[in-house]
């Protein structure tokens, strides 16, 4: 069940990638519409992460290529925003909310320039959308993980990008801060922006995304959340993992070299 | 009071001047967690020390900075090698890259005795204390003043003009390197460019507290003050107080126990790190009771 | 050559003691740095390593002489203490691990540099002997020093190989040794001794600032041969009293140079060589699979292109067509055609090429792997069948025959692929 869309805003063309030469994702080969707020799904370990990692460039594709606007990666940059996880860094960082928000806005200024005064005023509002204007001049070790959670997405807001993506931002976020956002995040759709999120809670998933990709080590759905969402496909994605492809993975893991690489 | 000694105030100021070049680089080492590379690095330069030395005839020469940067680079480098290609682990190839390095240049300094006049004390740690007597006569004879203070100064010029220029990038790098990445700043070259600029202080100050003391001052600064503030400004800015401070303090308890002034500093900066550490410390506080730190508040 | 001879016929006794010192010393650091590099905490090694020298000066000062009792102590009792303020740190401060360990290894340092020059400056006569602290003379080690020394060596090695279990588990898992009751504090406590003593004793033969190679370099090496602990435990020490000895020579020989550098090199160049040459893990064997499988890969690729034709009806295929079917890969093709026939796989008639039976067995199979493979990736994993082929052309290599039938039995013998092409068997017919 996987939907292919004519003009993509994103599009993965069989996609392995490895870790220490052992496949966690397989011929992911996908394409999504523009203009949707999309969720990720599948069980721990089942490449979600991955998968967002490599459209970001920060793991190298094992094979496979991908399209972003129809173009490589590099030349878009300024055009994606990215919302890595928190355990991703140290929060004891001597840093400032603002100080954070403003990293946002570093990829449009480029090399050598300050963040000035539009670029705080932006900061600014971007902090108001995450409820979090008053922890502007709040050092980051001092926020719980929900708080630091919203000023990643915040700074991902800075980025002002056409397309966002997002791992796990709703890891420890209490429940009405998480439809506060989700609600904000549709706005954005509305206004043709594409949203893809990595998201652990099938429940609150049925309810927020229009479009699903579900993963488990291979894709094995993508498409409208109306089609995709079915028992079955359910089943396939959560109910474990496919036997015989974990011992074609272990094999790979010994022999010597990755096959693979192209 | 003592009386004012224009020796002591020389030797003072470029001790301070190494110290916060040092310091304001090591805060961002640390941040990056990376005080073991930069001891990695300060032992790495060796070799190059001693091949610029052989090959210029003299230390002061251009070569001996080219050959430490080289060095340092290289050094950084093997590092990363070892972690990726050879897949062995990070700490494992810190140790094997530096150990091998300065084990090369003790060998050369050896091997090299008579053409170099480098000793392994003066490599461990350096003799501030002769500053004020080498100093720097221009080719018509002119005196223009203790060399290592001119170093000195040029060092701190190219750190501040380094750091100003890239502060935003390097902090960017230091706190979420992936992002960076992404928003398309060149990680790897900035990094690059702050191993350089670690292996070019290390050289510029090893004559005068020795290549293995450097590391103390690129580290135990920093990591003293960010025991005292969770802001990034005021972390360099104690930092460089700091500096200031052991170099005084250094000198006078040197000058009173007549050892290395060097040697020193590093001491009194671990007796302020260490009390620092105690005052600043999660334990609950004896004295005032267990503090519980409150929750970060939520909406 | 003499001294070759000289030294290697151990005449000297006082040589001859000296390497046993080395052996020892080299056994027990190597055994001690090991299982601290399995812990992923080698650089811990070079704080000690730095922090034990302000001990051996106060030793020194206390002793009035280079007495070694004293000087074991004073390294041990500064070495104790800097272990245990980097532990407090990491508890108690949100300084980073490596943070404090730069740092603890500096401050001792640089405090074990003031002393150095007090004592200097003291104008004691013995001080000489004090500099070799720092880079290590393995010569000048003497018989009584050799005593604690080597009695030290001896003592880590009974401990460490008495209590392999309980260090393994330290190693390996330490939070499920305290769920089936060890009591891991105290096996961690006996570590650390066992540690700051290995470097206590090495420093006289290999020098404080270059201690740290002995602890990390032999295993960090030795990892690369071996998966199991025994061995690389073995070979570990191996590396070390090799290279210890080989300093120690350099030394003896030329009486101007320490030890620990030559030491440090020994030992760095069979890293290096491990790094490169290891079986499985090392980074030429890597590029030698590589081409290893390239060239398998290539030789299959010409027994499916033979079989292909003959599928169309061809029996044979001329050298240019085959060369046509890989472009760019003359020369490739050209090898293993060369190969292929050797095996008797192929049956060369002038410029026309066909396949042997043996040949179509081997190709039946590859082009069986090929199509299962496409199959399964089409029905398990959702995969449509115009983009099967790419991944299935480089798992028909090393698909191995438990997994073939693995997949016959769950696609459940089919016959035909996702691109309605029949999946070859040995029996049948072409």
């Amino acid at each position: 069940m996987i939907t292919q869309v004519a003009n993509p805003i994103l599009e993965i063309h069989d996609l392995t990638v490895s870790y220490d030469q052992s496949p966690v994702l397989w011929n992911v080969d996908l394409s999504l519409p523009p203009g949707q707020l999309i969720g990720v799904l599948g069980p721990n370990g089942a490449g979600k992460s991955t998968l967002i990692k490599s459209v970001m460039g920060l793991v190298p594709p094992t094979s496979g290529h991908i399209l972003i606007f129809g173009k490589e990666l590099n030349s878009v940059r300024s055009k994606i925003s990215y919302v890595p996880q928190r355990e991703s860094v140290d929060w004891n960082f001597p840093a400032s909310v603002l100080d954070v928000v403003l990293m946002g806005t570093y990829g449009k200024l480029g090399l050598f320039k300050r963040p000035g005064k539009k670029e705080k005023e932006l900061s600014m509002e971007c902090l108001e959308k995450v409820g979090m204007q008053a922890f502007f001049n709040r050092q980051i070790s001092e926020l719980s993980g929900g708080q630091q959670q919203r000023v990643f997405i915040a700074r991902a807001l800075a980025q002002e990008a056409d397309l966002y993506l997002m791992d796990e931002p709703f890891a420890g976020v209490d429940m009405a801060t998480e439809t506060a956002i989700f609600q904000l995040l549709k706005e954005m759709t509305q206004e043709g922006k594409t949203i893809v999120v990595v998201h652990h809670d099938i429940h609150s998933a049925m309810n927020y995304f229009d479009w699903l990709i579900m993963l488990n080590l291979h894709l094995v759905a993508s498409g409208p959340k109306n089609e995709v969402a079915t028992e079955e496909l359910l089943r396939k994605t959560y109910g474990g993992k496919l036997n015989l492809l974990s011992k074609v993975s272990e094999l790979i893991r010994q022999t010597d070299f990755n096959p693979l690489k192209s | 009071m003592m009386s004012f000694d224009p020796n002591a105030f020389l030797i003072i100021s470029t001790a301070s001047l190494i110290a916060i070049s040092c310091g304001l680089l090591g805060v961002f080492m640390m941040l990056r967690k990376m005080s073991m590379t930069g001891d990695a690095i300060s032992h790495a330069v060796l070799p190059g020390i001693v091949i610029g030395f052989f090959i210029s005839g003299s230390q002061r020469g251009l070569e001996v900075i080219i050959g430490a940067g080289i060095l340092g680079i290289l050094a950084t480098l093997m590092i990363d090698w070892f972690r990726k290609k050879a897949k062995v682990q990070l700490d494992a190839s810190i140790g094997i890259t530096f150990t091998l390095l300065f084990a090369i240049g003790i060998i050369l300094i050896n091997v090299l005795a008579y053409k170099v006049d480098l000793d392994q004390e003066c490599v461990l740690y350096g003799e501030i204390a002769y500053l004020p007597i080498d100093l720097w006569i221009t080719g018509s004879g002119m005196n223009l003043g203790p060399r290592i203070t001119w170093l000195a100064v040029l060092n701190l010029i190219l750190v501040l003009g380094f750091i100003v220029s890239l502060f935003k990038e390097l902090s960017l790098t230091s706190f979420d390197e992936g992002f960076s990445l992404v928003i398309g700043l060149p990680a790897g070259a900035i990094n690059l460019a702050l191993m350089s600029m670690v292996s070019y202080t290390t050289v510029s100050s090893f004559e005068a507290v020795g290549a293995i003391l450097v590391v103390a001052l690129l580290v135990v600064p920093p990591a003293t003050a960010f025991l005292w503030t969770k802001k990034l400004i005021p972390l360099i800015k104690i930092t460089a107080g700091l500096g200031v401070i052991i170099s005084i303090i250094g000198y006078y308890f040197a000058y009173w126990l007549d050892s290395s002034i060097a040697g020193m500093m590093v001491s009194v900066s671990g007796v302020i790190f260490l009390a620092s550490a105690i005052l600043k410390s999660k334990k609950p506080n004896f004295k005032f009771g267990t503090k519980i730190a409150d929750k970060p508040f939520s909406i | 050559m003499n001294d070759f001879v000289y030294f290697f016929t151990f005449q000297d006794p006082s040589i001859a003691f000296v390497v046993l010192g080395i052996t020892l010393l080299g056994i027990g650091a190597a055994y001690v740095g090991t299982f601290s590099f399995l812990d992923k905490k080698a650089l811990i090694g070079d704080a000690i390593s730095h922090a034990v020298l302000p001990g051996i000066c106060l030793g020194f000062i206390l002793a009035g002489q280079k007495d070694p009792a004293y000087i074991v102590t004073g390294a041990f009792v500064s070495g104790a203490l800097a272990t245990f303020l980097t532990s407090w740190l990491r508890t108690n401060t949100k300084l980073s691990e490596d943070t404090i360990i730069a740092a603890m290894l500096s401050v001792f340092f640089g405090f074990g540099i003031v002393l150095l020059t007090v004592i200097q400056k003291t104008g004691n006569p013995e001080m000489a002997g004090l500099n070799q602290f720092i880079f290590g003379n393995a010569i000048a080690i003497l018989e009584e020093d050799l005593l604690i020394y080597g009695g030290l060596a001896v003592l880590i090695i009974i401990c460490l190989s008495l209590f392999q279990k309980e260090f393994s588990l330290l190693v390996f898992n330490p939070d499920y040794g305290k769920a089936i009751g060890y009591p891991m504090g105290t096996i961690r406590l006996v570590f650390n001794v066992l540690m700051i003593l290995s470097v206590v004793i090495g420093i006289q033969a290999i020098g404080v600032v270059l201690m740290a190679a002995l602890l990390i370099t032999p295993g960090a090496a030795a990892r690369f041969w071996t998966d199991k602990l025994g061995p690389l435990l073995i070979l570990a020490a191996l590396f070390a009293v090799i290279s210890g000895i080989i300093g120690t020579y350099i030394s003896f020989v030329f009486p101007q140079m320490p030890t620990g550098p030559w030491v440090v090199v020994c030992l760095s160049t069979v890293a290096l060589i491990s790094f490169l040459f290891a079986p499985k893990k090392g980074v030429v064997f890597k590029m030698v699979a590589r081409n290893r499988y390239l060239r398998k890969s290539h030789r299959e690729h010409i027994l499916k292109t033979l079989y292909k034709a003959l599928e169309e009806g061809k029996e044979s295929l001329t050298i240019e067509e085959i060369y046509e079917a890989f472009p760019y890969q003359t020369q490739e093709s050209i090898n293993s055609i060369k190969s292929l026939y050797e095996d008797q796989l192929i049956i060369k008639n002038q410029n026309v090429i066909s396949l042997s039976i043996k040949g179509k067995s081997a190709a039946k199979r590859v082009v069986r792997l090929h199509r299962l493979w496409e199959l399964y990736l089409n029905e398990y994993m959702n995969i449509a069948p115009d983009h099967v082929h790419d991944s299935a052309e480089k798992l028909e290599h090393i698909l191995t025959p438990e997994l073939e039938d693995l997949l016959e039995n769950r696609l459940n013998f089919p016959k035909l692929d996702p691109h309605q092409e029949t999946i070859p068997r040995d029996h049948d017919e072409l």
